[in-house]
């Protein structure tokens, strides 16, 4: 299908539709309209594409957000076996594009390298290299990511068996190239290479830094991850729709609630369902508590890193607190599983409204404590302020979002750029700082947790007293327990649900919120199963720890652990 | 809706000769941290901290933490193994083997009901998917196990006692008193012929039931049981 032959799009699909066709790329890009509006191109001229989807002043498609690949094994209707899935967004007109590429080599599929136009792309290859076994001709560093060195096979192809076991020896360890040459000037004794990690207390999680250092300053660094990869997204590919959300609760664990809300949100924009208006506040209120909570244990421990202990308390306080809540909602104080597709488990307790204002008076206080201890204190400040710093230009082109971002100056927030529930109702502002640096994303996560607060605050004014938290279709909402009990029909539906799972249209969908440090997104496809027949997730500090080998060079080890505690790494996430 | 703020005006780049000097800032930091100390040690009641385990969290009613199966007036599982929570169960952890039930009403029921604890992820889904009312959760979130294979509770550990309930009480459930369930009906109650022999069969089959009068009881006498029924 070429532009020229293509059916009636509408709005941002047609705009990009004649752009391209009166551009270089003309013939060789056809647009679609589907969720986003959709090019497709063939991977050679894939680089191309994208350098003109970041250049052209009407497209000026600047963040990367994500790359992936998808095996079509079992789908119909698919042209290729293999395809690449891009997604990109721009800041200035806050629209946003799909790009496939389809692989038309099912034995030795291969893509080129966009590292070169996007600097962000460079870890989402080196994914795709390792689930998938795509080429990426011209990468820099084409090396697995997720899986370890030892590991045979491609494990996100359709094909692959899921029960094999590959056992990683210490030789089978991978020094990067760099840290295996010698130095030029290996002779002076300042000039090494370090490992930290992959278990050291500063690293949150496991995670590995490979650094080679002259005196004290960082010259050059590789990062490692993959430690705890739980197969996340092949996981789901077995598991009904809803079977997926407590797998979710282990993706960000610190605010657990907000992943189980980007997954299910997906799901119903696939089914096409709406939720109550009392549903989708309390998912709200919940999500700006976890948020709090996130960002908590975020400076909290980012300054247990640097040395003051007490605020960690103090912030975790408010996390206990905040736990008890959600525990009182839904059981479980970690790993919550509150939402389901289609609402949630249970409804709020009846005190619930009571218990939040309970919070929102005594979540400030702690606050105000920590920034009197924090803020103005000499010693935070030598450590924070003008270390790690990013500028707009680099927080961009390494496609970071969330709190990242906006501490280097760009005020890109999902709630406010694509409002979803009740956000473009709330008043609340999106705090941004111009350094870039560490204390700048201090101070931004701090001013979050009161913009939080702030919408909390209104959501509690318009919470309904009483009312549904659920759908009523019940075609994807487990019947009430009175019904399945003395209803043979709703039995019927309560059996069909469970045992099938729920329905969804043969479809793929993209939906994106704002997690708590990041851009959250979900992509998934459904081959009319009652279970995700490709699920992916964009995990919002994947592309932060990317950046982290470059914000460090030219500063020192401790910088990089202060900076590490800043990017607010939750390996849970990362490696998924 | 509204604006973005720079948060880099609130906190100035430079700071005040004081603050520079760091003996006041010193000063201000110990007030914050010693009114905190005063503060609890004026009322310990309020102090966060839970020594555990002589004092234990008190967690909410829907708290998920061990498994029960919930028993039927004559003692017997209210469980029909219709494999709904093994389904269900997003970490595959239960085990179900159904066997066929003498008594009628009953119909089936399960001879192994296995739930591996190691693999639990204690996200209730088997609650939300049992259509008999015949698994609940309670607040035990205290299961220590010597082995993996002693993490694998079956029935005689999973089957509710009062002993549990009393010490640890009920957690997540699929209905709460006043929310205007009616749980379904106990078919126990409901009348068999007398003289098929089910109790014996039941003990063959290594079902524990509660010792009885011999003759006919409540089970066998459905007369008396509809008398003594609440």
């Amino acid at each position: 299908m070429t532009v020229a032959e293509a059916p009636v799009l509408s709005g941002p699909a047609e705009k990009l539709a004649a752009r391209l066709a009166g551009s270089p790329l003309s013939g060789r890009a056809s647009v679609a309209e589907r969720d986003l509006p959709t090019v497709e191109v063939e991977p050679a001229d894939w680089p191309e594409t994208a350098r003109f989807l970041r250049d052209d002043p009407e497209c000026r498609y600047d963040l990367f957000l994500d790359l992936f690949g998808v095996d079509n094994l079992k789908r119909r209707g698919q042209r290729t076996r293999f395809e690449a899935i891009a997604h990109l967004h721009s800041l200035s007109r806050g629209e946003r594009v799909r790009v496939r590429i389809p692989l038309p080599d099912p034995e030795k599929p291969s893509i080129p390298t966009v590292t070169g136009v996007y600097p962000a792309a460079d870890w989402f290859e080196r994914e795709m290299y390792d689930m998938y076994g795509f080429d990426v001709p011209g990468h820099p560093n084409l090396h697995r990511l997720l899986c370890h060195d030892a590991f045979v096979g491609h494990a996100l192809r359709k094909d692959y068996a899921p029960g094999q076991r590959w056992f990683y020896a210490e030789e089978d360890f991978r020094m990067p190239d760099w840290a295996r040459e010698t130095d030029e000037r290996a002779g002076h004794f300042e000039t090494q290479t370090i490992s930290i990690g992959p278990s050291h207390p500063a690293t949150h999680g496991i995670i590995h830094i490979i650094a080679r250092l002259d005196g004290e300053r960082i010259v050059r660094a590789e990062t490692m991850i993959g430690y705890l990869h739980r197969c996340f997204e092949k996981m789901s590919e077995t598991h009904h729709w809803n079977g997926v959300i407590p797998y979710t609760d282990r993706l960000n664990y610190v605010s657990a609630m907000i992943n189980g809300v980007g997954y299910v949100r997906t799901v119903e924009k696939m089914l096409g369902i709406e939720i109550p208006e009392r549903g989708r506040l309390v998912r709200t209120i919940l999500s700006e508590f976890s948020r709090i909570m996130d960002h908590c244990v975020c400076i909290g421990a980012n300054l247990v890193d640097i040395g003051a202990l007490t605020n960690f308390t103090y912030l975790y306080q408010n996390r206990e607190n905040i736990y008890d809540l959600i525990e009182a909602c839904c059981g479980a104080r970690l790993t919550v599983s509150y939402v389901r597709v289609g609402g949630l488990a249970i409804d709020v307790p009846d005190d619930f409204v009571p218990r939040c204002r309970k919070l929102l008076d005594s979540i400030p206080g702690f606050l105000d404590d920590v920034e009197k201890l924090v803020t103005n204190n000499r010693i935070v400040r030598n450590r924070l302020a003008g270390t790690g710093v990013v500028s707009r230009e680099q927080a961009i082109a390494w496609g970071l979002t969330g709190p990242m971002l906006r501490a280097s100056g760009v005020p890109y927030d999902v709630r406010r750029a694509r409002p979803y529930d009740f956000y473009d109702k709330f008043d609340w502002d999106v705090p941004i700082a111009t350094t870039g640096d560490n204390f700048g994303r201090y101070l931004v996560r701090m001013e979050e947790m009161r913009q939080s607060l702030k919408i909390i605050r209104q959501a509690l004014e318009i919470f309904p007293a009483r009312g549904p938290v659920n759908s009523d279709d019940w075609h994807v909402v487990l019947p009430p327990k009175d019904a399945v009990y003395h209803d043979m029909e709703s039995l019927i539906y309560h059996f069909k649900l469970v045992m099938e799972g729920i329905r969804v249209p043969v479809g793929e969908r993209y939906e994106w919120i704002e997690g708590a440090n990041g851009e959250l997104g979900f992509h998934a496809i459904s081959i009319g199963r009652g279970g995700p027949y490709r699920l992916r997730v964009r995990p919002p500090c994947f592309p932060s720890m990317a950046a982290f080998e470059k914000i460090i060079v030219g500063g020192t080890v401790s910088d990089a652990v202060a900076t590490l505690g800043t990017l607010n790494i939750i390996a849970g996430e990362l490696d998924r | 809706m509204s604006g973005v703020v720079d948060v880099t005006r609130r906190a100035p780049e430079k700071l005040t000769f004081l603050q520079r000097l760091y003996i006041p800032e010193i000063l201000r930091g110990m007030a914050v941290t010693l009114r905190h100390l005063v503060r609890n040690l004026a009322d310990r009641r309020r102090l966060p901290t839970i020594e555990y385990p002589e004092e234990k969290r008190n967690y909410s009613g829907r708290f998920r933490g061990k498994h029960i199966l919930k028993v039927r007036q004559d003692g017997t599982l209210k469980c029909v193994a219709c494999y709904m929570c093994a389904q269900a169960c997003p970490a595959e952890c239960i085990t179900i083997v159904a066997g066929e039930h003498p008594k009628i009403a009953y119909e089936k029921y399960p001879v192994v009901f296995d739930i591996d604890m190691m693999r639990c992820v204690f996200c209730g889904f088997c609650v939300d998917a049992c259509p008999k009312d015949a698994i609940w959760m309670t607040r035990n979130y205290e299961m220590a196990f010597l082995s993996r294979e002693e993490a694998i509770y079956s029935i005689d550990r999973l089957r509710e006692t009062p002993e549990e309930i009393q010490i640890h009480g009920y957690g997540y459930r699929p209905y709460y008193p006043g929310d205007g369930t009616t749980p379904p009906a106990d078919a126990s109650r409901e009348p068999v012929l007398p003289g098929d022999g089910e109790r014996e069969l039941l003990r063959e089959r290594g079902v524990p039931l509660p010792d009885r009068d011999p003759g006919p009881g409540p089970l066998n006498a459905p007369s008396q049981a509809a008398k003594t029924a609440p």
